[in-house]
């Protein structure tokens, strides 16, 4: 083999080794979500475990006008099973909802969590900073207030919370729902789930963005070269 | 078929569009304008380009209820996400264009005679063009547009006399269900005006341009064309990187959150084509201190040619062209600082950035151009 091949390999695995190190590094701590980053897209496993957490806690209180249930066949679900969820769900006039239908308010007291109105969940990831990643801090960040804090009745103590108070009571219980997949549903893995839901929610063409970007992009990236060529050749006759 | 024996089947049935096609492969131009020379026919194109697109977005937009509308368009209209990034991708290349172009205009100094003209239709242009973004920024319908339009309309009607007439006719009152309704409609209707102005810019840019010996001169096409799709091919490349992998480049994510009394922006929340004017506004304190501030900035750029005390046909000095540089950075500061990205510091950035911008143009440049002239 040719050195410079030798060299090639070294780099290569050098390369693959430092890789896999901020791959490691990533998916422990920050935590690293499928959707994050340029070529990111939607984990549709973890969208769908999401989902079931999502209808089972957040529904509860939470709307999220934008979505229809058809939207659903988009994480991978078959339009039976999206039906069938569906038909699981009472619209406002009591009738089961069908695959058209957004998903439903659900009717709290307007008194509940001292006022404080739930807000729509659709966007919620394309509204704040870092969506994902801050939905997780905060699904996981409720501790007791450090000396100091004084909380408002009803309200709870959030690290991720900017002011760090919250009216949402802590919403996750380890295995408050059963995952298909066997997953373990303790309140990490449900919190990491549902930002990923929500994250796809407020981005659902995220993966055709990506997709449809890489090939403008590569088409582009030669269509520059050509075009830079055929002008310099065109304005070399004039000299 | 040779044209000059016999009229082509189209010039002889549209006469006019012969002499287009003529006038296109004449040597006309002269020989190897730099690449930045292309900014005004980007900033045409990009139009059109906004134009093609808000024409579809305008067919799905309901201004009764703006954010729910753009929710369909960017979730149920067949790839109306992407014809929604289009038009907000296109917006910030054809900004970057215009600030580009003023930078250029400055740097050359292309705003003295004859080019006056030219330079104050650019600005009348540019101020167009800033008030037909912020409109499409209003139309968005989020709570950083709701609050935006919500200043504006009190401003306008806070104004004294035929201005204060002008604005409540402008926005029909104070916010209310009507009112985005009113600016779609500016939002067009102004858009096209912006074709106007540019068309009696490149009048008036032929008119100033000296043109070089026959012998020097070379057509449009192909050369020209040649140059103009390289710039193309560069804008829609750039233009593609920002669409698909940073599709809200430059804009406030409490945009993302239905306009409404309750969701407030800490910072301007303006997107970035818009920053340095909001942190012009916010400048001054008082009644009418917003629209004091936008105003002077604008003026002030209107009135450079006669702040410029050199004399025509004078190159710009080493001195000049730092202070502009220093200019460029200072409003990219300034709009830094008016979004809130200092964090505690943004206020005081905003007041050294801002008094600057008025220091560089009512103190230095006029000092430094009539010393650069002796």
């Amino acid at each position: 083999m040719r050195p410079v091949f030798g060299k090639l390999w070294l780099a290569t695995g050098l390369l693959a080794l430092l890789g896999g190190n901020a791959l490691a590094h990533d998916r422990l701590s920050p935590f690293h979500f499928q959707s994050q980053g340029l070529l990111g897209s939607t984990d549709k496993a973890a969208a769908q475990r999401g989902f079931l957490v999502y209808e089972t806690v957040c529904a509860s209180c939470h709307t999220a006008k934008a979505l229809h249930y058809r939207d659903l066949e988009a994480l991978g679900l078959t339009p039976d099973q999206v039906a069938g969820i569906a038909a699981g769900v009472k619209t406002a006039n009591g009738a089961p909802a069908t695959l058209n239908d957004t998903f439903p308010a659900p009717k709290i007291p307007a008194g509940a969590f001292g006022g404080a109105v739930p807000p729509d969940l659709s966007d919620i990831a394309a509204q704040r900073p870092h969506g994902a990643r801050y939905i997780d801090h905060l699904l996981t960040g409720y501790a007791p207030a450090p000396a100091g804090v004084t909380l408002l009745p009803s309200y709870y103590y959030n690290t991720a919370y900017p002011g760090g108070q919250l009216a949402m009571p802590p919403p996750l219980k380890a295995d408050d729902v059963t995952y298909a997949d066997g997953k373990s549903a303790t309140v990490a893995q449900q919190a990491a789930d549902v930002s990923e839901f929500l994250a796809w929610s407020a981005d659902p063409n995220l993966d055709a963005r990506h997709e449809v970007g890489l090939r403008a992009v590569l088409f582009l990236v030669f269509l520059t070269i050509i075009a830079i060529a055929s002008k310099r050749r065109i304005w070399r006759e004039t000299v | 078929m040779n044209t000059d024996v016999k009229p082509s089947w189209m010039a002889s049935r549209m006469p006019c569009l012969g002499g287009w096609w003529a006038g296109l492969t004449t040597p006309s131009m002269a020989r190897e304008a730099p690449y930045l020379a292309v900014l005004p026919w980007l900033i045409t194109a990009g139009l059109v380009f906004l134009t093609a697109s808000g024409l579809v977005l305008a067919v799905y937009y309901n201004p009764a209820d703006a954010f729910a509308s753009r929710q369909f368009i960017a979730r149920e209209v067949n790839n109306g996400w992407l014809i929604e990034g289009f038009h907000a991708t296109g917006t910030t290349l054809v900004f970057a264009a215009a600030y580009l172009l003023l930078l250029r205009g400055m740097l050359a100094r292309s705003y003295r005679a004859p080019g006056e003209l030219v330079w104050l239709l650019d600005i009348v242009a540019f101020a167009l063009l800033l008030l037909v973004g912020w409109l499409g920024f209003a139309l968005t319908g989020g709570a950083a547009g709701y609050w935006s339009v919500m200043n504006a309309t009190n401003a306008a009607m806070l104004l004294p006399g035929a201005l204060g007439a002008l604005g409540t006719w402008f926005f029909g009152g104070p916010d209310g269900p009507g009112t985005l309704a009113r600016l779609l409609v500016l939002h067009i209707a102004l858009a096209l005006v912006i074709f106007f102005i540019l068309w009696l810019r490149h009048g008036a840019k032929k008119a100033a341009t000296p043109l070089p010996a026959p012998a020097l001169r070379v057509a449009f096409h192909p050369y020209y064309t040649a140059q103009y799709f390289v710039a193309l091919v560069v804008s829609a490349l750039i233009g593609c990187v920002l669409l698909f992998f940073y599709p809200h480049f430059g804009q406030s994510p409490l945009n993302n959150v239905p306009g409404g009394p309750l969701a407030l922006a800490t910072g301007a929340g303006v997107p970035w084509y818009l920053a340095p004017l909001a942190g012009l506004s916010a400048l001054f304190h008082g009644t009418y201190g917003g629209i004091l501030g936008l105003a002077a900035g604008l003026v002030l750029l209107l009135a450079l040619p006669w702040l410029d005390r050199s004399g025509p046909g004078r190159r710009a000095g080493g001195l000049w062209r730092l202070l502009t540089w220093v200019l460029a950075l200072d409003v990219l500061g300034l709009g830094w600082a008016a979004c809130g990205a200092a964090g505690g510091l943004s206020g005081l950035l905003v007041v050294v950035f801002g008094a600057w911008y008025f220091l560089h143009f009512l103190v230095l440049t006029p000092i430094v151009t009539a010393l650069e002239a002796q």
